[in-house]
């Protein structure tokens, strides 16, 4: 029923009635974009310089974004640029100058994991290849036009798939409540270093020392900072 | 009657009404400053006046005053009396590049030969023309203004008030003789 | 549309992106100036320094192109294109006038405009790390975490005017605008044009290029055309703010003279936005990074959300 209304908005099923063998220029384009996903993807997952990584999967994820309106899907596609490349890279890559990533190679950035995860790719893209192509075979979407605009995705996403959209948010939720949960951090409280005032004895922003010290003798330290979290 | 971002509306009023009333600029190469008098620009000199007494380029805390001078013998006006020396000025400059401004050689001379002239176009493209000899400091001379009128109750200069003692004086005995005068008659 | 037709439409948003921030940037050096009570540049081009950006081109195009010597060289060059570019494609997508007067009508134009515009970012994420120079780095650790801050409150006020037009394209939305649109959507308008000058890093949120303690931001290394594209960036991004500001909340090309004069009512309009973004430049001393991230959070986006609130109790008492 589902696929019967995304096919709705988009055009008729019509198997094997067009040649695989004379592709249009569209087709062409989206294969070379894919490909050049493809290898930025690649690149993205092997070289050896951090900040380079993440540019290359800005440009796998905005090759994916082109591949989108190729295939007319507009909506998802500037969705795609809005939340991947600007906030989701936006935020790596904060990651990464939070952490001084070097310029240049890092040599240590390499997992034992690298078998494991590449067994796990090639498995989850097997998975997602053979549905895809069992699930359409050869037949014929034909794109026309608007068939990806923001009211056919929206009507799709809130009357035919509302369930699964809700059940996805909630699982959102629970992972940001989680998220929030675990940086919060159990038990142990380091007092933040005050400002202001600068402890005798001790060199300014030395936050280490005063953490290590916190820790070995919070009680004498809670009654002194007490004042300073109130005022 | 503060309301929250009321010092936020007073900011943007006030930039605001700036920008309607007329700008501070003046516009220099094409519009001469209009410079409050005692402005420092360059230092003159009245070599007439001079002595070379020599009290300018030792207090110069720069030592950028230079004197070139050589005695001179005049012959005696009177046989009995001793022949006369006088300093004859051979050279004086001052360096502008060294110059801090300070107008230490005006205030320290006795004989009134150092002033302030406002001219400040005197920028150089060498740094060896900003020593100004005595010629170039004389010419400066013609540029000093007259010195600006004593505020209206400013004390009386010293000069005048001495010069009007004395006439009061004299006026008095004038006036006492014409009386005695009167008496007699 | 014809290719003729393609061609004179990106032809003309070419001319609009290189000329309108000159424009503004023009009036940026002058009013600044009489706000301080100065009169700004009076000499380039001989009537009131009009050609005083000019002149400043041609000197950044005299300076030698360097590239320091423990910067990342491709990314480093790369930077100022991926921070301009973006903002030339959003100007391609903003509506100037009625019936199709817009460089690409968009059927999702404000998300497309939205997406484009943070991609610009990424451009100065790049310069900052790119560099090997701390203080740009630092700079574009503040430029990340404003975007960061700003980009919700920025998104949220859009879609309450997506909601109170009932559609994303960016001439549907003037199209569906009436006056009373101006109190019921303020708050949001407030918020959106906040936002928008936050994400330029346009004072008083400059604090990622803040002068006076690390030098400029991520441009510090940048000398040259690269800087000035930096600049150039910079005005177009007032330009394309202050514009969608105007289209979204201002009603656009509405206004009292005939529909055919339209575009006049936009340009007016956007104009008048640069000039506040140029007075509140002047007016206010640059927020510390605390308080600006204070102020996105706490003041900003629960504005965004009443707006929201607002917005949908409206359309669904007059629907
Ligand atoms: S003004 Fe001061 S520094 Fe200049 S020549 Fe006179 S004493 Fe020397
Ligand atoms: S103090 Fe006056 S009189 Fe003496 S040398 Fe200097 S200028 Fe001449």
């Amino acid at each position: 029923m589902s696929a019967a209304a995304l096919l709705a908005a988009t055009g008729p099923l019509d198997p094997a009635a067009r040649s695989f063998l004379s592709p249009t220029g569209v087709e062409i384009v989206f294969l070379l974009v894919g490909i050049a996903v493809l290898g930025s993807a690649v690149v993205a997952v092997t070289t050896k310089q951090l900040v380079h990584a993440a540019l290359w999967l800005v440009a796998a994820l905005g090759g994916l974004a082109v591949e989108f309106l190729l295939l007319t899907a507009e909506f998802v596609a500037w969705v795609q640029v809005l939340i991947y490349l600007g906030s989701v890279v936006v935020l790596v890559l904060f990651g990464l100058m939070l952490t001084k990533a070097p310029i240049g190679r890092s040599p240590d950035a390499d997992s034992k994991n690298r078998w494991v995860a590449l067994v796990v790719a090639l498995a989850s893209a097997g998975t997602l290849v053979t549905l895809v192509v069992d699930a359409f075979r050869t037949s014929w979407i034909d794109l026309g036009a608007g068939g990806g605009s923001a009211a056919v995705t929206g009507a799709s996403l809130f009357r035919t798939w509302v369930l699964p959209f809700e059940a996805l948010s909630v699982l959102l939720l629970a992972a940001l409540v989680g998220a929030i949960v675990l940086s919060r951090g159990a038990g142990r409280r380091v007092p933040a270093p005050r400002s202001g005032r600068i402890r005798a004895g001790r060199p300014v922003g030395s936050n280490g020392t005063v953490a290590q010290r916190a820790a070995a003798a919070p009680p004498a330290e809670a009654p002194e900072t007490a004042p300073a979290e109130e005022s | 009657m503060s309301f929250p971002g009321a010092g936020l509306a007073k900011g943007l009023a006030v930039t605001l009404r700036t920008m309607t009333r007329k700008t501070v600029t003046a516009q220099y190469p094409d519009a001469q400053p209009s410079l409050p008098p005692r402005s420092r620009g360059v230092i003159a000199l009245l070599e007439e006046n001079c002595t070379v007494c020599m009290l300018c380029a030792r207090e110069c805390p720069d030592w950028c005053i230079y004197i070139d001078s050589h005695k001179e013998t005049l012959p005696a006006a009177d046989p009995n009396a001793r022949a006369r020396t006088r300093n004859v000025l051979d050279r004086f400059a001052i360096d502008f590049s060294l110059c801090m401004y300070c107008g230490i050689c005006i205030e320290v001379c006795p004989f009134d030969a150092l002033f302030w002239s406002p001219e400040f176009e005197y920028a150089e493209t060498d740094i060896l023309e900003l020593t100004h000899e005595r010629d170039r400091l004389r010419e400066w001379m013609w540029t000093v203004p007259v010195p600006p009128a004593l505020d209206p109750a400013a004390e009386e200069p010293k000069e005048i008030a001495s010069a009007r003692k004395a006439a009061d004086k004299l006026a008095a005995a004038a006036a006492a003789a014409l009386e005695q005068g009167g008496d007699a008659q | 549309m014809n290719l003729f037709d393609t061609v004179l439409r990106c032809v003309a948003t070419l001319v609009v992106f290189l000329t309108l921030p000159l424009v503004i940037g023009q009036t940026e050096h002058k009013v600044m100036a009489h706000m301080q009570g100065r009169l700004g540049p009076m000499y380039a081009g001989g009537f009131h320094g009009w050609a005083q950006l000019i002149a400043d081109g041609v000197k950044f195009a005299q300076k030698e192109d360097i590239v320091p010597a423990g910067a990342d060289r491709r990314i480093f060059q790369l930077a100022p294109a991926v921070s301009l570019l973006p903002y030339l494609f959003v100007l391609l997508a903003i509506p100037v006038g009625p019936d199709g007067f817009v460089g690409q009508a968009i059927d999702a134009g404000l998300f497309f405009v939205l997406a484009v515009m943070g991609v610009g970012v990424i451009g100065k994420l790049m310069a900052g790390w790119a560099s090997a120079n701390k203080f740009s780095l630092l700079g574009g650790l503040r430029t990340a975490a404003q975007l960061m801050s700003y980009e919700l409150p920025m998104v949220l006020a859009a879609a309450s005017v997506a909601m109170a037009a009932g559609t994303l394209s960016l001439p549907g939305i003037v199209d569906a605008w009436q006056w009373y649109w101006i109190p019921w959507q303020i708050i949001g308008a407030f918020v959106f044009f906040t936002a928008g000058l936050a994400e330029l890093q346009r004072p008083p949120f400059d604090m990622p290029v803040a002068d006076s303690e690390i030098i400029f931001g991520a441009y510090t290394e940048y000398t040259g055309l690269r800087f000035a594209l930096f600049l150039l960036s910079e005005y177009v991004g007032i330009l394309v703010v202050s514009a969608l500001t105007a289209v979204l909340f201002l009603g656009g090309w509405h206004g009292p003279l005939p529909d055919q004069l339209g575009w006049l009512w936009t340009l007016l309009k956007t104009f008048a936005l640069a000039f506040v973004v140029i007075w509140l430049r002047v007016t206010y001393p640059r927020l510390r990074e605390d308080q600006l991230m204070r102020f996105a959070w706490t003041v900003l986006i629960p504005l965004a959300l009443v707006q929201l609130a607002l917005t949908g109790i409206i359309k669904v008492a007059i629907s």
